[in-house]
């Protein structure tokens, strides 16, 4: 008996030291750089410069993109994730399957490739022989998230409305209700936690983005991610790009907990 | 029945346009993977030239080797530290501690990618600090990175499968006499395979596809995929990139139709025999195993001959690369030459077959350099800074010195072909040699004949014509953008005075809302595809773009401002090659070998100095490249524009006058902090996008608080509370379904039958 409690114990014993060295000593060096300055002393004046209105309106910018990007995601993946789950068992897995084929090629490339689409004298502009201003504006920065993100909010909700019962659909009609109630009262509910958990799977990256943002919107349109790369790839100011990582890092943590509040109270609970 | 057809209707249509959002960027891709020429928005004809180009292209494919052994590699170890985590997890009997340990298990899952990488970087920095080494960044690294964000997914998806077995089946092994080992293997282990194959195969795809974490913690000498996509992102359109992607889509989609049918196949015969099983089993385990022999062998063959590695780090473009010339045919690759050219030497001088490697990465301004030599990801040989930046990194001996000036010929026999008044340029001239010239040259600006007005041309305040707002680019590094505004201003670059800087700032705060972005090397497509109408930037850079944006139809010209008189008042850089000062006495003399290459006239070996002026349109410091009449004929007739007698004669004052110094801690602050600034000023406070935001949060919180009441309201209708279902959602199922098609997965399927 003695003897197996042992093997056991050790079973863990590389993941958790793993853990400890690249997982929880990584995150102490942020909270160090974020409470230091340049040589090396306690001080809080990273922060205090964080507090500058320029970076407010980069926190309040960044959440404001991508808290619309999530909502966009939701408006239209749930339609069409009830769709495929509808559907039958041949064609759902064809349109899971084309659902996610995009999302093994490389993100950035195809970033890229909606910069050809969307400039002034893009393809759309040359196609149509308009003249629409898209790219460099706050409008394609989000297209390019919702575009980027999609799939993550499409999977989980059609991993939870698919396994509904599809017979509480039909008791829910016996029992006289429209399908607009079928699916206000039946299918919304039950598919809280899917939703719950595409909207972090789709905001948390969105906030983070900055290969998006440079490239669609054009250097204009600086995001907490953009500026968190710049400290740390050009500007060599890592005290003031950790600090902005710890500030992301809680603000992450505040928006989880509260929708994991809202899931608990409605009778989901995610992840 | 109508309606239910019309319902239906709506829905195919709805469900065929979100695939049509899906797919068209991937069609737009594959569309111009077959374009003949280098656009990427008209396609100009059909050829396969991208594709020929892609598998010509050495570091591509190197890049490519390098992500598959990188993500086999993390997948294997992952999966093996996972597995057993999830198996000692799943016995602890102390709560705290196993609830501690989960949630730190999940951190990398929940945290935002960036802040990963970040913190990663500034892990292995301190490392690298503390072991005094300024390459810690590498190979390493990426791997312990990959690991690290692919273990949550592996403990994720094999930690059901512990949870789901029957606990007494090891009791009973065990009862039966096998000891914890035996048990483990011969009963556990095979009832977890599946949660431990979708497992593996989640963290090999994660690996494979991973940018963000990779590009904080890659160091030199090292490049994935994803990485390289990037840096030629940055650059100038690159559609084999697209033949790259329209060829792994299509592998993937071939790879998928063929799961599905077989797996439609089985089904139809319901259940599987034994016998199938055990074939599936062997196929899966084989072509796993096949991939990982694969890349173990690639990793040996490479380890195993003798092989000299020179890495060097040089801007975007800057550098004949062996694509296709005009004529169809392929330019002088002047790094495979030099690896012939150097092989040929080491061969000789040891007597026995020694391979050389030029591992060459771009950077895109002289700030990304030093944040790269600064921040621990050294390892590099030669790098290519530019004036003031090598002064700077003189002060902090972050070079060395090429040799002393009296034995520079022993280091660099073809040191002499250098121009004499480029030998002591104004930030090396002292005893020691830190830099040999590469080429030299003047910003200027850039602007469409077609829409920018001839009256408007001349000076500095193009680039703040209000005329042509959103069509203007300004350089995204700190130094260049300032630069224009002193310049317009008629400022001292290298003014001790804060105000002066402040003053620059303003300027180019005003200049903000007619500026269309901030660019680098993304510069070429801008204004060679007409998106952009005027741009500053590097004359040989310039030259290069009129030839390319000519092909497409598009006129673009070229001038540097000048005062009334006609002198110039622009940046007047040499760029020189350097060797960092952490290279070693070994690495330095092949490092010395590269650099004296570079200086070479010598058709034997494609002439790479000459190759090099031909290609970059850079102004050559070189004698024997001046002198060519091969090149001068290339040129024709622009030799006036790159070799100006109006700057070439009077270079050394130029350089005294205008070119940027190396500034004080003190300034350099005030610029960096007056950059942020700029960055993140706000020209366009995008009104109704906060607006719009708000009216949407503020009608879910209406909508949670009216569901709130309308609950509280029923509870006090019915006496009991209603019942309510909690119903949990299985992350590791989704997260499975995820990153592998069901069709891929071993999964659970199976384990019902």
């Amino acid at each position: 008996m003695n003897k197996k409690s042992l093997l056991q114990r050790a079973a863990a014993a590389p993941h958790i030291v793993w853990s400890v060295l690249f997982i929880v000593a990584p995150l102490i060096f942020v909270i160090y750089y974020a409470f230091t300055n340049a040589d090396g002393k306690f001080s809080f004046s990273n922060i205090v410069e964080l507090a500058q209105p320029s970076y407010l309106e980069i926190f309040l910018r960044s959440v404001c993109f991508a808290f619309l990007a999530t909502v966009i995601c939701l408006v239209i993946a749930y339609p069409i994730a009830y769709f495929i789950a509808k559907a039958k068992p041949k064609t759902q897995k064809i349109l899971i399957m084309l659902v996610m084929l995009p999302m093994w090629m490389n993100f950035l490339i195809r970033t890229y490739s909606w910069m050809a689409l969307l400039e002034d004298s893009g393809i759309i502009n040359s196609l149509l022989g308009s003249e629409f201003h898209m790219i460099n504006t706050a409008g394609a920065v989000i297209l390019g998230m919702v575009y980027n993100f999609l799939p993550y909010m499409i999977l989980p909700l059609h991993s939870v409305l698919s396994k509904i019962d599809f017979r509480l659909y039909e008791a829910a009609s016996d029992l006289g209700c429209n399908p607009f109630f079928v699916i206000t009262k039946v299918v919304f509910p039950l598919s809280v936690p899917g939703i719950i958990s595409g909207i972090t799977m789709v905001f948390v990256p969105s906030i983070s983005t900055f290969y998006i943002s440079q490239k669609l919107g054009g250097g204009n349109f600086d995001l907490i991610g953009d500026t968190i790369e710049r400290q740390f790839q050009t500007a060599y100011n890592y005290n003031l790009g950790a600090s902005m990582s710890f500030v992301l890092m809680i603000l992450i943590i505040i928006s989880m907990t509260i929708m994991n509040k809202y899931a608990d109270d409605d009778g989901g609970v995610i992840i | 029945m109508m309606k239910l057809n019309k319902i239906k209707n709506v829905n195919s249509i709805y469900t065929a346009l979100i695939f049509i959002f899906l797919y068209m960027p991937i069609a737009v891709l594959i569309l111009f993977s077959f374009n003949s020429s280098s656009s990427t928005n008209t396609f100009e004809g059909f050829s396969l030239r991208w594709y020929r180009e892609l598998f010509n292209d050495a570091a591509t494919m190197e890049a490519l080797k390098n992500t598959l052994i990188l993500a086999v590699l993390s997948a294997i170890i992952s999966t093996v530290i996972g597995t057993l985590a999830a198996y000692g997890i799943n016995k602890m009997k102390n709560k705290a501690l196993k609830n501690g340990t989960m949630s730190v298990t999940n951190i990398p899952m929940m945290n935002p990618e960036i802040v990963t990488g970040i913190s990663m970087m500034l892990l292995f920095v301190f490392v690298g600090s503390i072991v005094n080494s300024k390459t810690i960044l590498g190979f390493g690294t990426v791997l312990i990175a990959h690991i690290t964000f692919n273990l949550p997914y592996v403990i994720l998806s094999v930690m059901p499968k512990f949870k789901q077995m029957d606990r007494h089946l090891p009791e009973a092994a065990l009862d039966l006499g096998c000891t914890p080992m035996q048990s483990f293997l011969k009963v556990e282990l095979p009832q977890i395979m599946p949660g431990i194959i979708s497992g593996l195969i989640m963290a090999f795809t994660l690996s494979l596809d991973d940018f963000v974490i990779s590009y904080f913690t890659i160091g030199s000498g090292f490049e994935t995929l994803p990485i390289r996509i990037y840096s030629m992102t940055k650059k100038r359109v690159t559609p084999d990139m697209y033949a790259l992607s329209a060829l792994i889509f299509v592998s993937i989609l071939i790879l998928l139709i063929v799961s599905n049918v077989s797996s439609s196949d089985n089904k139809e015969k319901k259940v599987l025999t034994q016998k199938q099983k055990k074939t599936v089993k062997i196929v899966l385990a084989s072509t796993f195993g096949a991939i990982a022999l694969l890349t173990a062998g690639l990793f040996i063959s490479t380890s195993m001959t003798e092989v000299v590695t020179v890495n060097v780090y040089n801007w975007g473009e800057y550098i004949s690369d062996g694509s296709e010339g005009e004529d169809g045919e392929p330019i002088t690759d002047v790094n495979a030459e030099f690896e012939k050219y150097y092989s040929k030497i080491l061969s000789e001088k040891y007597d026995k077959k020694i391979k050389v490697k030029v591992n060459y990465t771009t950077f895109a301004s002289n700030e990304d350099l030093y944040a790269k030599l600064k921040g621990g990801a050294g390892g590099y040989d030669v790098i290519v800074p530019s004036d003031y930046m090598i002064e700077r990194l003189i002060k902090e001996d972050l070079i060395q010195p090429i040799s002393s000036r009296d034995e520079i010929l022993t280091a660099i026999p073809d040191y002499n072909n250098l121009k004499d008044q480029f030998k002591t340029p104004f930030y090396d001239n002292g005893e020691d040699v830190y830099s040999v010239m590469y080429t030299y040259g003047v910003i200027g600006i850039v602007y469409n004949t077609d829409y920018v007005d001839e009256a408007d041309v001349g000076g500095w305040d193009l680039l703040w014509n209000e005329k042509y707002s959103g069509k203007i680019l300004q350089f995204n590094n700190a130094r260049d953008a300032f630069g224009t505004a002193m310049y317009k201003l008629g400022i001292n670059v290298n003014s001790p005075s804060v105000q002066d800087w402040e003053n620059a700032l303003n300027v180019l705060k005003e200049q903000k809302p007619v500026v269309q972005s901030y660019v680098m090397d993304e510069v070429y497509n801008k204004m060679e595809s007409g998106e952009a109408w005027i741009a500053a930037y590097y004359a040989g850079d310039a030259l290069s773009m009129i030839y390319n944006a000519e092909k497409h139809g598009v006129n673009l010209d070229f001038y540097y401002p000048t005062d009334a008189s006609g002198n110039p008042i622009t940046n007047v850089f040499a760029d020189a090659m350097c060797i960092p000062a952490d290279v070693s006495k070994e690495q330095k003399e092949h490092a010395q070998a590269y650099i004296n290459f570079m200086l070479l006239v010598d058709e034997e070996y494609g002439s790479p100095a000459i190759a090099n002026a031909e290609y970059i349109y850079y102004a050559s410091p070189n004698k024997l490249v001046v002198e060519s009449d091969d090149y001068l004929a290339s040129l024709d007739g622009d030799e006036e524009i790159i070799y100006d007698p109006v700057i070439d004669d009077n270079i050394t004052e130029l350089f005294n006058t205008y070119a940027y110094r190396n500034l004080s801690n003190e300034d350099l602050a005030t610029l960096n902090k007056n950059w942020e600034s700029l960055k993140v000023d706000s020209s366009n406070f995008n009104v109704s996008i906060y607006v719009i935001s708000i009216i949407i949060a503020l009608a879910i919180i209406a909508f949670i608080v009216f569901k709130y009441v309308q609950k509280r309201y029923r509870r006090r209708l019915y006496w009991n509370n209603p019942v309510t279902s909690k119903q949990t959602f299985d992350f590791t199922s989704t997260m499975t379904k995820i990153s592998i098609p069901p069709e891929l997965r071993a999964g659970p399927k199976e384990d019902k039958k």
